[in-house]
């Protein structure tokens, strides 16, 4: 079965979704990317969802349920580079998505974590 | 709601302003769609501030029991300085920096 790659990018999670998500792909992200914040211990997932031109109520609750999931596991979400009809979408759906952080592209969702994981850091000086 | 957003793209917008200062009246419709549109433009990576809001407006939005959950300014420069403020910007006066410069310079620069 394909998969959506999972990539590790230091101490943050990097997914790109290239290909139109059906729901099996979706939950296997899902489950995928539980895994691998546990395995990689990531404080942050980025997803670049740009090239995603369809998205179904599905799909947004998928997004909001990894967000939910991730805050749980400690690590913050990010979605990036959303198409203004995507957005318009979720909106018309009722899915705001509250809980996930968001961004223009890349670089600015990137700039983003890497502040959380600066500030996470620093928290971590104190410890010592 | 779709030239905002595509203009957020086109401009790689961190903010938003939304001013109504024009707008006579806004029923519920009018408020739910601003409404969509700031959360549409959240999902978009910008942050949106609605400034401009009449006092009857206010007035009106709170009877028909609307609740912005965005952040709101009375007018369009108070709009203004919070998004210079959080994109690191601001705006100085020139002349004031002129005449410090002018200062600082010797008197023989000054003479001719």
């Amino acid at each position: 079965m394909d998969r959506i790659p999972i990539l590790k990018f230091g101490n943050a999670l990097l997914v790109t979704i290239q290909v139109d998500m059906h729901d099996r792909l979706a939950t296997a992200l899902e489950e995928d990317l539980t895994s691998k914040i546990v395995e990689f211990g990531a404080k942050g997932v980025l997803i670049d969802i740009s090239a995603l031109e369809i998205v179904d109520s599905f799909i947004g609750r998928m997004l909001d349920n990894i967000a939910a999931v991730s805050r749980i596991l400690d690590a913050d979400t990010v979605v990036v580079g959303m198409r203004p009809a995507v957005a318009i979408t979720l909106v018309e759906l009722g899915l705001s998505l509250t809980g996930v952080k968001t961004a223009l592209n890349v670089e600015r969702g990137m700039a983003l974590i890497h502040a959380r994981l600066k500030t996470s850091d620093s928290d971590d000086d104190d410890e010592e | 709601m779709e030239n905002l957003l595509q203009t957020i793209v086109d401009t790689e917008a961190e903010i938003a302003i939304i001013d109504i200062t024009g707008v006579p009246t806004v029923d519920t419709l009018t408020a739910q769609h601003l409404l969509k549109t700031v959360a549409a433009a959240r999902l978009m990576g910008a942050d949106c501030i609605i400034s401009g809001i009449r006092p009857q407006i206010a007035q009106t939005m709170v009877h028909l029991g609307v609740e912005l959950n965005v952040v709101s300014k009375a007018t369009l420069a108070d709009a203004l300085s919070v998004a210079l403020e959080r994109t690191g910007r601001a705006v100085i006066k020139l002349k004031k920096a002129a005449a410090v410069a002018d200062q600082n310079r010797t008197p023989a620069e000054k003479g001719q």
